[in-house]
């Protein structure tokens, strides 16, 4: 099992914190992610979006949640077989985990170069494959977890604080 | 007067005695404005953005378009009718363009001006702006009063991405009344100057702009409202080769694709969005950083651009199709622009940064609001599910909002009476 962390400095602890109690959430979403489904992917990240207007969260944050949870969904659909997208909205942050179902990222530090892809043809026919999906999510989030198996299955978990 | 909160002025107006509740309105609404309570339609005046759709769609003339009455350009000595471009696309081929904006003069104005006349400069400030302004992408258009009002309500974030000048009929506005101030030795009160629009959204931007710093109109009159009396003046006229100037090669303004084709060039890249669906899924597309590869976007809300106006009377495509036609028979023009250079370099068109209008916020307390979106996910399950707005709100999602907010109950829900009741039978 390979794994990736990238906190935001200052908030290691408070994060970690967070991730070992997680505390029941008042609002949350299931969205499920079919394989290639560039029809419905975004649509996950678009609830979540519309929540968080009606929560008041200032637009400058909304665009960062709005930016990372809609590029880990295409992840899914263009990368997976499948998967789900679980949404935890709380008052002060929003905590979001994607499971997949394999099958899995081989080198995850490679994958967050800017500009590599594995991207298939379709992928890129379809306008995306650049290269720029993790390394946005990371770029867009305070923290960012990956844990990949070979061959299995990858979960990415990303939380961005409101404030 | 069904519509509610004074803060914000509307160009429509519903009449209650021909509402018949049909929710039809409440369906079309992009911004969720519209409720039927007590069986007649409300409009929420913080929600409503002008856009028109309502009046479009309701059979009943029960959601009525406001505009000014003509005589109002009496109480001014020197009075102008400034023309969208979409005027021109309302008249059969048998009228000659100059003919039908001549017909104008003979309703009382002294002086009819075209809004095309200001095409090449807008696509040249445009350009301008967009080379400025590098660290904002995309350029949201701003010309259309609706779409302004959409992003304020609906997409806040995006607000500075909004192209902080004014529209050209705006521009043409504070243009002419520089020039008639000096030209004619007139004071700004002795001008009017009155716009002849397409649609209801300009007739509020007339009565309420947004982030103007200046005097602009004084009064807006719909192309439907004036179109029987230009008729009429067609007939009177009989006028073969009026003399008059038009700016044929400038009417692209009315067509939503051209703008875009004219502003593209080799540093910029540009894309034309219409008609409200697009122009709200092009929006939240544009706040997930998906369309960051475009430096400009035209939008605009209605079909085609302005000849969708849902005050023009002739349907947009062949509105559009004679436009194209008057197009591409212009002969070129050199119109000298130096004049609204110098007033754009001098800040002339500038406009104040646009304010949000939050109608989404459950609470002001985001705690609160946390708790209200929690009862109202609860709510939702207990809902149908089917959208069918019997119960006077939009969606099911509508009236869990409604239930929360206090505005309307559960009970209000037409299909959970009805199951109730069978239970009971």
């Amino acid at each position: 099992m390979a794994e990736y962390w990238n906190i935001s400095p200052g908030l290691e602890a408070k994060a970690k914190a967070f991730l070992s109690a997680k505390p029941e959430a008042d609002v949350n979403l299931d969205f499920e992610i079919g394989v290639k489904d560039f029809v419905n992917a975004g649509k996950g990240s678009a609830e979540v979006k519309n929540v968080l207007k009606r929560l008041g969260v200032d637009p400058v944050v909304l665009r960062r949640i709005a930016v990372a949870s809609y590029e880990a969904e295409i992840n899914v659909t263009a990368h997976s077989n499948g998967g789900i997208m679980h949404s935890y909205v709380y008052a002060d942050l929003v905590y979001i985990r994607f499971e997949d179902k394999g099958p899995g990222i081989a080198d995850i530090e490679q994958a967050m170069v800017p500009g590599w892809s594995t991207a298939d043809e379709l992928v890129r026919e379809m306008g995306f494959g650049a290269g720029l999906g993790l390394p946005n999510i990371q770029k867009n989030s305070d923290l960012l977890h990956i844990e990949s198996v070979a061959g299995g299955s990858t979960t990415l978990e990303i939380i961005i604080y409101y404030a | 007067m069904a519509v509610t909160d004074k803060r914000y002025y509307h160009a429509i107006q519903i009449v209650p005695d021909n509402c018949t509740g049909c929710t039809s309105c409440v369906k079309v609404c992009p911004t969720e404005a519209i409720r039927v309570r007590n069986g007649k339609a409300h409009i929420d005046a913080t929600r409503c953005v002008d856009c028109g759709e309502c009046v479009a769609i309701c059979r009943f003339h029960a959601i009525l378009p406001k505009s000014d009455p003509l005589d109002i350009i009496h109480k001014f000595k020197y009075k102008v009718a400034i023309l969208s471009s979409a005027y021109a696309g309302q008249f059969t081929e048998d009228i000659p363009y100059p003919t039908a904006k001549k017909a104008l003069l003979e309703l009382g104005f002294d002086e009819v001006a075209e809004e095309a006349f200001v095409t090449d400069f807008m696509i040249s400030l445009i350009r301008d702006y967009i080379r400025q302004h590098r660290e904002i992408r995309p350029i949201l258009s701003s010309n259309c009063p609706a779409v302004v009002r959409l992003i304020q309500v609906k997409y806040p974030s995006l607000l500075p991405n909004l192209l902080h000048q004014e529209a050209p009929m705006s521009i043409l506005t504070r243009f002419l009344r520089e020039k008639y101030m000096a030209e004619k030795g007139l004071s700004d009160t002795d001008i009017g100057i009155f716009l002849i629009v397409p649609c209801v959204a300009h007739v509020t931007a007339v009565h309420q702009p947004e982030g103007a710093y200046k005097h602009l109109q004084d009064g807006a009159f719909s192309i439907g409202m004036i179109y029987g009396k230009i008729r009429e003046r067609l007939r009177k006229m009989n006028d073969e080769n009026p003399v008059i100037d038009t700016y044929e090669q400038g009417l692209t303004w009315a067509l939503a694709g051209v703008e875009a084709e004219m502003v593209d060039t080799n540093d910029i890249r540009a894309l034309s969005v219409n008609g409200m669906p697009n122009v709200l899924e092009i929006l939240s597309k544009v706040e997930d950083h998906y369309l960051d590869q475009y430096d400009y976007i035209v939008l605009r809300s209605c079909t085609n651009g302005c000849v969708g106006g849902c005050l023009n009377v002739e349907n947009p495509f062949v509105a559009m199709s004679r436009i194209k036609k008057l197009i591409k028979n212009a002969s070129k023009q050199d119109i000298d622009v130096s004049e609204l250079k110098s007033l754009y370099k001098e800040g002339e068109f500038d406009v104040v940064p646009l304010e949000p209008r939050s109608i989404m916020q459950l609470d002001q307390d985001i705690k609160q609001a946390i708790q209200k979106m929690k009862k109202l996910n609860e709510i939702l399950v207990l809902l149908p599910g089917l959208n069918c707005s019997a119960c006077g709100s939009p969606t099911c999602y509508a009236l869990a909002e409604d239930i929360v907010s206090d505005k309307a109950s559960i009970d209000d829900c037409v299909v959970l009476l009805k199951r109730h009741q069978k239970e009971e039978d």
